[in-house]
């Protein structure tokens, strides 16, 4: 009855008005990629004045030699901002000036400990940290010039699966496999240790997109309903069986704690987002809580992990190899740092092992003091909200859902990285996003931005028509 | 260097740091509290008002527009491959359809923006299901319109059929 009551006018006066069409496009180009260059400047400027101070405060002068690296990785990535002004001009404008920014402060807070350690040359962390760091910039440069519809991605999904198994597999093989510190998950490539993992794990979000994509329906829609959660039939419980039991495999063979909880997490929240079921969560917390404590009573580095979480400041434990000294010097530096910390390059975070990799998050701490290391979680906040606006703003499922996976992959990782050496979860070893040393993981994230800059490219189409009534 | 010096340089750091932050968190307020609402220069009547009154004067017609809404999806077999504003401010302006969504909202990232008081930010989207535009009202504050019913669900889009939100009308044609 009612359907008509708006049509009235429009048949009665509005008709002829319409018979020229107008097509009508507004474009305002550059100005993300100007808001992008403004923010890169800024980032870059913190950056190597983080690289100064840091020299300054350990060394009392500045050294060209990492200064001047630095210079040229900024001079890439402006290179880099140049290039997305033609292959992504719509993309948003925080993704990369943040990894800059973050990458920039890691590179710094390298460095200092590398003047501590009296590391010089090649054998300096921050030279080489510089140095992948091109490398990554690169690579992502590769991906974003390569790629120019993400929905490609969607038709190699089973291939990524399989490009995601191979490379877990990899550390395995003999000649080239690897293990660092009890956990195999390295390559080596003659000049260098590679994780395969890292990029593993893009594989594996791009595999779960376009997988949940097609799945979701049912996924999603049967089910039975207990306790007021609609839970799976049983044989759709398959994928998250398999994901649960690749990730155990993980923390089995390659004794990689932290990596087996990513990879799983990042399916679970994916899971979640494609059918927007509570019960898959709660059915994966389930299962990986089971899994985890079968695996600390079961496993000597699972359960040891757990007992230094619990007993960080047992004394014997502490002077134990092995023991709980790596954790507790690290929250002894927090605590030194305090609210402002001590300044770059004049406290002690080289006193805790692998403080440059596993443990930057206490150094930065220490020297940056709360304060700082709050700047840089709202930093990682900001980069990980950007991936899941797309699947809030995102034309196509496949990319909403990859969207949301490579920000919540971020996520995860700098949750499991800082609880672990806040004593919040039990230590894994993974690295931090964009700050930690290590080559692999700058390659693996610089894609994720990449990736992330492609799709948000793609959604910002530019309107086709603005109503304004002002 | 000082210590006075360092401490000073220190806390600048940290200063230029946070500014970084709130740069980038002031350059993100429109996605985070939405585009600002802007002012009308006339008090236009709401067009929730707009439609009771209109309502017995298209009663009579009712039965004739009935069983185009309800036709069958083959007619339909031609998707329709314009949007054609049928009244508001741009009035008699057309656009292309994009391949697969279109969203309207205030926001300047959807496809239709539409700047009056009455649209959300992210206020609904048109989307092309089996060949047919299919419109999803996005949780907006004052309702998508179709043919003057409120949309709830994601709802089928005829050709021809008018769809209201805030002071714009539009329809699809083919």
């Amino acid at each position: 009855m009612s359907a008509v009551t708006a049509s009235p006018p429009i048949d009665a006066n509005a008709g002829p008005a319409f018979t020229g069409s107008i097509r009508i496009r507004l474009r305002t180009p550059s100005r993300r990629r100007n808001l992008e260059l403004g923010l890169l400047l800024f980032a870059i400027a913190i950056g190597l004045s983080a690289l100064v101070l840091a020299e300054l405060g350990a060394l009392g002068r500045v050294e060209p030699g990492v200064l001047g690296l630095a210079i040229g990785l900024s001079v890439l990535i402006l290179a880099v901002h140049g290039a997305m002004r033609v292959v992504a001009p719509d993309a948003d404008p925080f993704l990369v000036p943040i990894a800059t920014l973050l990458n920039l402060i890691g590179i710094a807070e390298i460095t200092r400990l590398d003047i501590a350690n009296g590391l010089t040359g090649w054998d300096a962390f921050g030279v080489r940290q510089v140095v992948w760091s091109a490398m990554a910039v690169l690579a992502a440069a590769a991906v974003l010039i390569v790629i120019r519809n993400h929905r490609v991605l969607q038709r190699y999904r089973y291939v990524a699966g399989f490009v995601a198994i191979a490379l877990l597999v990899l550390p395995f093989l003999p000649v080239i496999g690897l293990s660092v510190n009890g956990a195999r998950a390295w390559v080596n490539l003659g000049v260098a240790s590679f994780q395969p993992g890292e990029i593993a794990k893009i594989a594996l979000a791009v595999f779960f997109a376009g997988y949940l994509v097609t799945a979701r329906d049912s996924l999603s829609i049967v089910g039975r309903r207990i306790l007021g959660f609609t839970f799976p039939r049983v044989r759709d419980l398959g994928p998250i069986l398999i994901v649960w039991v690749l990730s155990m495999a993980v923390i089995v063979f390659q004794r990689d704690l932290g990596s087996g909880l990513l990879y799983f997490g990042l399916f679970l929240v994916m899971i979640y987002v494609a059918t927007g079921r509570p019960s898959w969560v709660v059915l994966g917390a389930v299962l990986f809580v089971g899994g985890a404590w079968i695996a600390a009573r079961s496993l000597e580095y699972v359960g040891g992990r757990f007992y230094s979480w619990l007993n960080t400041f047992d004394s014997d434990l502490y002077d134990q190899g092995g023991g709980s000294f790596q954790l507790a010097n690290g929250l002894f530096g927090l605590a030194d740092g305090g609210l402002p910390g001590t300044g770059l390059g004049r406290g002690n975070p080289d006193i805790t092992p692998l403080a440059e990799s596993d443990f930057i998050i206490a150094s930065l701490g220490e020297e940056l003091g709360l304060i700082g290391l709050f700047a840089i979680f709202v930093l990682y906040m900001v980069f990980v909200s950007r991936g899941f606006h797309l699947a809030f703003a995102g034309q196509d499922d496949f990319g909403r859902l990859l969207g949301v996976g490579l920000g919540f992959v971020v996520a995860l990782q700098v949750f499991i990285v800082a609880g672990g050496v806040t004593r919040v979860i039990p230590l894994t070893g993974l690295t931090t996003p964009f700050l930690a040393a290590g080559g692999s993981s700058l390659v693996a994230n610089w894609v994720i931005v990449a990736l992330l800059v492609r799709l948000s490219d793609s959604v910002r189409a530019q309107p086709r028509l603005v109503i304004d009534s002002a | 260097m000082s210590e006075l010096t360092l401490l000073v340089l220190q806390l600048a750091f940290l200063l230029l740091l946070w500014g970084f932050v709130f740069f980038v968190i002031y350059s993100l307020r429109s996605d985070l509290f939405g585009q600002r609402a802007r002012r009308m220069v006339a008090p236009a009547p709401l067009p929730l008002d707009a439609m009771p009154t209109a309502k017995p004067t298209a009663s009579a017609p009712a039965p004739v527009t009935e069983p185009v809404v309800r036709a069958d999806p083959a007619a339909t077999a031609a998707t329709p491959t314009r949007l054609v504003i049928t009244s508001g401010p741009r009035e008699g302006v057309e656009i292309d359809l994009p391949p697969e969504q279109l969203t309207i909202g205030r926001s300047s990232e959807s496809g239709l923006v539409i700047r009056d008081d009455y649209t959300s930010t992210h206020h609904a989207r048109l989307m092309l299901w089996d060949q047919n535009w299919v419109i999803q009202d996005l949780d907006s504050t004052n309702g998508t319109f179709l043919d003057g019913t409120r949309v709830t669900q994601p709802t089928a889009v005829l050709p021809g059929t008018p769809v209201t939100i805030g002071t714009t009308t539009f329809e699809l044609r083919r």
